[in-house]
């Protein structure tokens, strides 16, 4: 596999889309139990089990790079 | 239901509008993070996700124009949709005419077809093998 260790850059962007994701499975979740509407709910319901999905993709994306990660800076 | 019993936290269409309006952000975000990736792995990650979280927003704005939730812009009017057709077409034109200049300075290039709505990468480049010349 085509395995690098990631920039600093990279890392963020990881940590903010789980922080996004973690804001849509709560979202898709809360509107779901308040909505009134059968086919809305459907797809909230639907779409907050995605984003747990996404959640753990990019999670399990950092923990593949854990290992690689230099532990001294590089120049 | 949980909800009926109380008064609902917001309408329907305002719930599902906020979750939309996000998906809208992060669909971008993917897009941003994957062209400022370094590790392949990482790029075609956010690709992936990218083009799932754009899925799901048009999966939810075609559920909330189905219950009649999201109104839809009114349409272009034809004029004005003729006024940017000739501006650009006569832009097209002026550029293939700076193309076709400038690349007549350059020898010997094959024709690239543009048939196909898949990008075509460019053609893999050939190093020269030393003492070639």
């Amino acid at each position: 596999m085509n395995l690098m260790p990631i920039t600093a850059k990279e890392l963020e962007y990881i940590a903010d889309s789980m922080s996004n994701e973690d804001l849509l499975i709560k979202q898709c979740t809360a509107a779901a139990a308040s909505c009134t509407n059968p086919q809305i709910q459907q797809v909230l319901l639907h779409q907050s089990q995605v984003h747990m999905q996404h959640y753990q993709a990019l999670l399990n994306c950092l923990q593949q790079h854990q290992a690689i990660a230099p532990t001294q800076p590089q120049s | 239901m949980y909800a009926s019993q109380q008064q609902p936290f917001m309408p329907d269409g305002d719930l599902a509008y906020t979750v939309l309006a996000d998906l809208k952000r992060v669909t971008r975000e993917y897009a941003t993070a994957a062209t400022e990736s370094v590790c392949p792995t990482v790029r075609q990650q956010f690709t992936q996700l990218m083009n799932t979280t754009l899925a799901m927003q048009g999966e939810l704005y075609t559920a909330m124009t189905q219950q009649k939730m999201y109104n839809a812009a009114s349409p272009a009017l034809r004029q004005e949709i003729d006024k940017q057709f000739k501006q650009y077409q006569s832009t097209q034109q002026k550029t293939n005419q700076f193309v076709q200049q400038r690349k007549s300075a350059i020898p010997s290039q094959s024709p690239q077809a543009f048939g196909n709505w898949a990008y075509q990468p460019a053609p893999q480049w050939q190093q020269q093998p030393p003492g070639y010349m």
